[in-house]
């Protein structure tokens, strides 16, 4: 019984102390201004370092300290959550289409894309990952279409970068890049990408998870960005980068959010930070982690660690977005029928 | 028949009992604490300090705790109101109380989501009220509330049906005002089951990962849970900052648990105390 009320006390008296403190909320002062990021997850490790650069440059111009807000989910996941409600400042995500998703919605009504970048803040290309040594002498696309050799690749359907990969197969297919594919036949370049699928043992539902269960020891090669590889290595793994001869340039793009920064009113922070995201300094930081970056003169700095592409093509090979998410990705489209015939195993 | 002696196969069985529940609960706890400490003492320690792993802990058990308080009040009343009242509707109240049980987490975000998000339902009410639930504490509030409903509810409805109400018609011809008969005669019996009741809602509002982090977006510092926190960090490679994350939410659970079984110990003991005192 004794210990029954003290019990009781305890909880009660910590639950008045939590609706107390909680009552507290930070308010905005003269001299502290909040920005809201919502962001895809694999530039983590960059933003945060870059956002402290930012904070203290903020601070020495306007004697303003920036609290910063940040999320990190899935691009696909990031660009939804933004649409049904989280206010983010400024959104940096995968691929274009997730940005379009929330200009659609009406929450961004500026030209994102008008600026000398077109609204891209880093880039990326498709490659492999084999392990050590490369037991399976993998080369080029080609070789992922051998029998019996198991292929990790995330799911397009619930990872909105997966896409790229499913791209750089079809789109190398079709360049004829491919040995044995004829060049601009739509029909052997997804005959190609059957082949490729059947061959693909695990398909997560994210990158980041299916380069993690790559180094776990599943499978012989897993299709992944640079990046991936890139920061993977430097935590000290051993897998190894292939890039194909024909691969797709990954486009990360970056916005301003005008219905969150009109009612906030950040929307000159959002731009100066935008602005900083560019400077040498900011997009040394993404070369680091493993991005390639659209600033010239950092990207000529770091050229040893990012090797070219002999033929290097972007979506605008399709079409754009909007023709690829038809085309591609749409329900009859040419991903949805490879993957189903080689789920029904013809 | 002597309960000393046990032949091989009893042994056999208990051996195998012991084997499956110890390989089962203490083999990945004993792994887990290896990897929080595979760096030695610092890097743990250093994880459990950081402001953003304070923030999400502190986030994940203010959430938890009133969701406690609130369940206990009100998963009483409806228990009780299921068990001692009769209405039309009753069978379906009962079985709606499973709902939360059946349903996965994840959806039940997104159903917050579809209610409170900016294309909402209750959108156009909220939002001139300035209410913000979604990707807010609230919506975190609301999720933890929907997916730990039946616990406190399961837990109270048998003891409820059990009591004895002669003891209540005992008490109300002795004059006692049915305040006094509830804090005096009919709290004392719920008392175990109600301990046990806010223990498993506890445990399981500090656990819940797929809901919150539909409905709060895992936003640093503000919406991300000790779940997410861990989530997150495992993706990131950060495994000693997820690990050591993981040991301080989970002792905190074991330690909940831990109080309410001694609680129930005492009180059994207590009881069997008083009943060998009648039997005299």
């Amino acid at each position: 019984m004794k210990s029954y009320r003290s019990f009781l006390f305890i909880f009660i008296t910590l639950i008045f102390c939590l609706t107390a403190c909680s009552s507290g909320e930070t308010s905005q002062s003269e001299d502290e201004v909040k920005l809201i990021l919502g962001a895809y997850t694999t530039p983590r490790e960059a933003y945060g370092e870059i956002i402290p650069l930012f904070q203290e440059y903020w601070l020495d111009k306007t004697g303003q300290r920036v609290i910063f807000e940040e999320s990190y989910l899935g691009s696909g996941a990031q660009s939804r959550a933004v649409v049904e409600g989280f206010e983010a400042d400024i959104v940096a995500l995968s691929l274009e289409a997730d940005v379009n998703r929330i200009q659609n919605a009406g929450l961004i009504t500026h030209d994102w894309k008008a600026g000398e970048d077109k609204g891209i803040i880093t880039t990326s290309i498709v490659t492999f990952a084999v392990r050590e040594g490369n037991p399976k002498n993998i080369r080029d696309w080609t070789d992922l279409a051998q029998p019996g050799l198991e292929i990790l690749t995330p799911n397009p359907n619930t990872s909105g970068g997966a896409m790229w990969n499913i791209l750089a197969v079809y789109g190398a297919a079709q360049r004829g890049q491919i040995e044995g594919v004829p060049a601009d036949s739509p029909e052997a370049a997804e005959e190609f990408l059957k082949q490729v699928l059947s061959n693909v043992s695990v398909m997560d539902k994210a990158a980041r998870d299916s380069i993690l269960n790559f180094e776990k020891g599943i499978g012989d090669l897993a299709i992944t960005y640079e990046n991936e590889i890139l920061v993977g290595k430097s935590s000290g793994q051993t897998y190894e980068r292939i890039i194909p001869t024909s691969t797709i340039l990954i486009e990360n793009p970056i916005a301003i959010i005008d219905a969150s920064v009109d009612k906030h009113g950040t929307r000159d922070l959002a731009e100066a930070f935008l602005d900083f995201l560019y400077t040498d300094q900011a997009q040394e930081i993404y070369a680091q982690h493993g991005l390639r970056v659209v600033n010239a003169q950092v990207a000529a700095d770091y050229e040893e660690d990012y090797p070219p592409v002999e033929d290097l093509f972007t979506v605008d090979y399709f079409g754009g977005w909007d023709q690829i998410m038809g085309e591609i990705f749409g329900e009859d489209g040419v991903y949805n029928r490879a993957i189903l015939q080689v789920q029904r195993g013809e | 028949m002597n309960s000393q002696k046990k032949g091989l196969g009893a042994w056999g069985i208990i051996l195998l009992v012991m084997l499956y529940t110890g390989v089962l609960i203490i083999a990945p706890i004993l792994a887990l604490i290896f990897g929080a400490f595979s760096e030695g003492l610092a890097p743990a320690i250093k994880t459990l300090g950081s402001s953003i792993f304070l923030d999400a802990l502190w986030l994940s058990l203010k959430i938890a705790l009133l969701v406690v308080a609130v369940q206990t009040l009100l998963g009483t009343i409806v228990a009780w109101i299921i068990v001692r009242h009769d209405f039309r509707g009753k069978a379906f109240l009962k079985s709606l109380v499973d709902v939360p049980f059946a349903m996965s987490p994840v959806v039940v975000g997104y159903m917050l989501l579809l209610l409170f998000g900016r294309n909402g339902f209750l959108a156009p009410i909220i939002e001139p009220l300035g209410i913000k639930v979604a990707f807010a504490t609230p919506g975190i509030f609301l999720a933890t509330l929907f997916v730990s409903l039946p616990f406190m509810i399961k837990e109270m409805i048998p003891v409820i049906e059990n009591l004895d109400r002669k003891q209540e018609y005992a008490a109300e011809t002795l004059g006692a005002s049915s305040w006094t008969i509830f804090w005096r005669v009919i709290f004392p019996q719920l008392r175990t089951a109600l301990i046990y009741g806010m223990t498993l809602t506890f445990a399981r509002a500090l656990g819940e990962f797929g809901a919150v982090l539909v409905i709060g977006g895992g936003i640093q510092g503000r919406t991300e849970t000790t779940t997410m926190y861990i989530f997150r960090s495992l993706d990131e490679r950060h495994f000693v900052e997820a690990y050591s994350a993981a040991i301080l939410l989970g002792s905190f659970s074991v330690m909940i648990v831990l109080i309410a079984d001694s609680i129930k110990r005492r009180e059994e003991k207590h009881q069997s105390q008083e009943e060998a005192v009648e039997r005299l």
